[in-house]
């Protein structure tokens, strides 16, 4: 009865669900390249410190999920990723008969996952708006960092936690010890482009479609018969477990954690982050991870309490004008060169 | 009965002074619709301009007068340079600040320094009253608290202009066809609840070390004090919210460690926001 | 005839205000039915209950014989009771097809015949050529389209349309009551709609049921209810001016 859509209308759904998404793989395929490489042009300190940003942009990007495509904001990523350390800190004490560090890591995917999905769903069932979202994140922050300071028979208190450099071991195939720089490196980055391949592809699939229809109208969602509290709840289930599981990495690599690494200050700023990097672009909230936090890292050296108003300041610059962040922005180069061009 | 006694009292004192610090928001938040993420930032603000006024010398009550003054002005660039273009988007306006107080606290660590300060309180000593000693100061600052938010009460219930503002809230339709200047009027009660958030952050100066981000203790207290007690509930309301959030704090703090104390008072605002998100005591 | 929809002493009142009252209804399987009554009669109250969007002070729903009262909105759209709201609700930032497709995603469609099923509806609400256009910048009536288009998207049974006529041209308004009549005819789909426009309701030629101060005033044909007193009196003389 219909005419064969495939011949009327060829780019219909293969492009149409690529907004900033798929214009950015190339730029995402030179980026990690070049992470790839770095080690072998460069060493010493960026190549030890370096793994530490791309955790800290794995955790962007786990917010960019909840804030870009589902269109929630949450204040509280950071606490999930010091509860990953944490969790990493005390896993490593461990004595199952398998490596501790992946009880860690295992657990931390289990912690962050499970805690976000109990919080999401009480919250989301009720239908709490956006705003208390916004509210309860940043107190659940302030919980784990009191919690990590209070109980401190456990984690150390305002001492905070050391904790050992993992090893990876595969099997009969022996043990690849994480302590020098270079290794530790190259086990960092494959996870990091491995969630960054993954999230990208889950937004672009079934689910990341019927979290956009989430953000565009939730009225209309219900009324087509989607459960928006599940899928909601889901998300967020997936953005901890990333947040909880790049702590967890975070921990064993920085040897250390505090509770301040859950605090308000740094929760927040993982939103400043993404919100400079592009909240709509997974590489964008990568990006604006480890760029933002190596720059602050730079020139807090530098001049610290200027470079700090000067990145308040372009916070404000880019919620009143670049909605988009710099990912955004980008993204709107070409059109606007288009568009200039015609005549 | 020691105890007993010396709960209750500590209750009331934690409650009044809790209410102080977040009438401010209240107002802001409750009046105008703005979620004021900047409110622990006007805390702080007013904490440290008090100190500045006394150490320059300034005896404490025109202090913190002074320090309200400029909380105030503050709250009414900000509002006017940028708020004011965003209440239709009260996420961006949740956004901006955050911002605000990210940059404020940057200001004033520059200005300041990180160190912290002490504000010497101007009334020592303690009421003895046999089994608990009450701290004048904080006695006296639960009085002000009280006080002033009966003031307020009696401004919005009894004078033209409360309830102008009453009306406006109500109804901005209405309000406009009243003649009421809406843009203006927002402006004022933004410079109003600034400057109560300044007053606020001066009176408890002296209660603790300042610090630049002393704020932020207050910040998500407030809060859920002003959710608990219910939005736009400004003088019930914050009493209300003020007695769960500190009144629980007390009780727990008996058994267990003070931070943890906290840590199970958030969980218990959590779940009372879940289930009352229009306040403990309105249904949705 | 299989009986679709019935509703047992239907109520709603908000606060004392009534809004429906005692209305028991019954909608035959793959049959159009007009809901008409002047403003505030309680016609978008009516569907809103039928639809979950509202819980009934009083009264049952049974669909396909079975009580789905105490059903969610979305347990309901998964019966196949979907809704057209009475302003369009549709995704604005989104384009047509991707609309359509978020319709499509919530049935077992395979994804292998995806495309070509949006392609269906598409073709069906007249929006194929213009597929890449986010819905925003379509007209009023296409956007009321879309919405029914969603509604069929999903593979709904029973049709929930809310004035999906209003700010039409007198042409679109035409070719709606086609396709609906095409839907009923073609689909076997159910559709219950509220119309104001006469001329829109005499085209359908369905049964008509007239809401007045929520309680049903007449049931009958189009013509039946237009020469009836009561209802000239509380409808088309209030709108006749
Ligand atoms: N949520 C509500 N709360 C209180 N009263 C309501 C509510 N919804 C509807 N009403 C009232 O119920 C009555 C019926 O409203 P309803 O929207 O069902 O009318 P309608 O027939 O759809 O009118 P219209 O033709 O204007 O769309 C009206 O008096 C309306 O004011
Ligand atoms: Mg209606």
């Amino acid at each position: 009865m219909t005419v064969d859509a495939d011949k009327r209308f060829p780019a219909a759904g293969r492009i149409t669900w690529r907004d900033i998404g798929a214009s950015e793989t190339g730029v995402a395929v030179v980026v990690l390249a070049i992470f790839a490489l770095l080690p072998m042009v460069v060493s010493g300190y960026p190549i030890y410190i370096l793994p530490q940003y791309m955790l800290f942009g794995m955790m962007a990007m786990s917010l960019g999920l909840m804030w870009g495509f589902v269109g929630i904001l949450s204040f509280g990523q950071a606490g999930f990723f010091a509860l990953g350390a944490y969790t990493m800190g005390l896993a490593m004490h461990t004595n199952w008969g398998i490596n501790p560090a992946y009880v860690g890591l295992l657990l931390s995917l289990v912690v962050g996952g499970t805690l976000a999905a109990v919080v999401g769903y009480f919250l989301f069932s009720a239908g709490v708006r956006a705003t208390y979202f916004v509210l309860v994140t940043l107190a659940l922050s302030i919980m784990v960092e009191q919690v990590a300071v209070s109980q401190s028979e456990i984690t150390g208190g305002w001492n905070g936690m050391f904790i050992d450099r993992m090893s990876l071991t595969f099997g009969p195939l022996g043990d690849v010890p994480l302590f020098d720089d270079a290794p530790a490196y190259y086990a960092v980055l494959p996870v990091v482009a491995l969630s960054y391949v993954l999230l990208r592809w889950l937004v672009s699939a079934r689910f990341g479609k019927i979290l956009a229809g989430i953000r565009e109208n939730e009225d209309r969602m219900t009324a087509l018969g989607y459960n928006i509290s599940v899928h909601k709840t889901r998300a967020f289930a997936l953005s901890g477990a990333i947040a909880c599981f790049a702590g967890a990495l975070y921990g064993t690599h920085a040897n250390f954690v505090a509770p301040s690494l859950g605090g308000v200050l740094f929760s927040t700023e993982v939103v400043v982050w993404v919100a400079i990097g592009g909240r709509h672009s997974l590489l964008g909230a990568l990006l604006g991870g480890i760029l933002v936090a190596s720059l602050s890292n730079y020139l807090s050296t530098v001049t610290p309490e200027y470079w700090q108003l000067v990145l308040g300041l372009i916070f404000i610059a880019v919620i009143v004008f670049f909605k988009g962040g710099v990912a955004g922005a980008v993204a709107q180069l070409p059109r606007l060169w288009r568009t200039g061009r015609q005549p | 009965m020691e105890t007993a006694v010396s709960v209750v009292v500590d209750a009331t004192l934690i409650t009044l002074i809790l209410a102080l610090a977040a009438f401010g928001l209240a107002i802001i938040y409750g009046l105008v619709g703005v979620i004021n993420m900047g409110h622990g930032a006007f805390l702080t603000l007013g904490a440290y301009l008090t100190w500045a006024a006394t150490t320059a010398g300034v005896p404490f009550v025109p202090a913190v007068l002074l320090a309200a003054l400029g909380v105030g002005l503050v709250g009414l660039a900000l509002e006017h340079l940028i708020i004011r273009h965003f209440y239709d988007r009260p996420f961006d306006t949740l956004l901006l600040t955050w911002a605000f107080f990210l940059v404020m606290t940057e200001i004033i660590k520059i200005v300041f320094g990180t160190d912290f300060r002490n504000v010497a309180s101007p009334l020592a000593g303690a009421i003895d009253l046999g089994t608990v000693k009450i701290p004048i100061y904080r006695a006296t600052i639960a009085l002000v608290s009280l006080a002033l938010i009966g003031g307020t009460a009696f401004v919005f219930y009894r004078t033209t202009l409360g309830i102008k503002i009453r009306a406006l809230i109500q109804n901005r339709e209405v309000a406009s066809l009243l003649g009421l200047d809406i843009a203006l009027m927002y402006k004022l009660v933004f410079g109003v609840g600034a400057c109560a958030a300044g007053l606020a952050g001066g009176l408890i100066s002296p209660m603790l070390s300042v610090d630049p981000y002393i704020g932020n203790v207050f910040l998500v207290r407030s809060f859920f004090v002003v959710i608990v007690g219910g939005v736009g509930q400004l003088l019930g309301g914050t009493l209300i919210g003020s007695f769960f959030i500190g009144g629980s704090e007390t009780l727990f703090a008996l058994f267990s460690k003070q931070v943890f104390a906290q840590t199970v008072v958030f969980l218990l605002a959590i779940i009372v926001l879940r289930f009352r998100p229009a306040g403990l005591l309105r249904a949705r | 005839m299989t009986e679709l929809l019935r509703t047992e002493g239907l109520a709603k009142r908000f606060a004392g205000l009534v809004a429906n009252e005692d209305i028991d209804f019954r909608l035959e399987a793959g049959t159009i039915r007009c809901v008409i009554g002047p403003n505030g009669a309680g016609k978008t109250t009516f569907i809103s209950m039928i639809s979950g969007h509202l819980s009934p002070t009083e009264g049952r729903i049974f669909y396909k014989g079975r009580d789905v009262t105490p059903l969610s909105v979305v347990k309901r759209a998964r019966v196949g009771i979907a809704r057209k709201f009475q302003t369009p609700t549709v995704f604005d930032n989104l384009t047509a097809y991707q609309n359509v497709e978020l319709a499509v995603l919530g049935t077992s469609c395979p994804s292998h015949k995806r495309r070509q099923r949006i392609f269906e509806v598409l073709d069906l609400i007249r929006l194929s050529e213009l597929w890449d256009m986010p819905v925003q910048f379509l007209s009023h009536g296409q956007r009321q389209w879309l919405e029914v288009g969603l509604l069929i998207g999903v593979e709904a049974e029973l049709l929930l349309l809310d004035e999906p006529t209003a700010g039409m041209t007198a042409e679109e308004t035409g070719s709606t009551a086609k396709l609906v009549q095409r839907l009923a005819r073609d689909y076997r789909l159910s559709v219950i709609i509220i119309e104001h426009d006469i001329n829109f309701i005499r085209d359908l030629r369905a049964p008509v049921t007239v809401l007045h101060l929520g309680r049903v005033l007449r049931e009958g044909s189009f013509d039946e209810v237009a020469a009836d007193e009561q209802v000239r009196e509380v409808y088309l003389g209030q709108d006749a001016g």
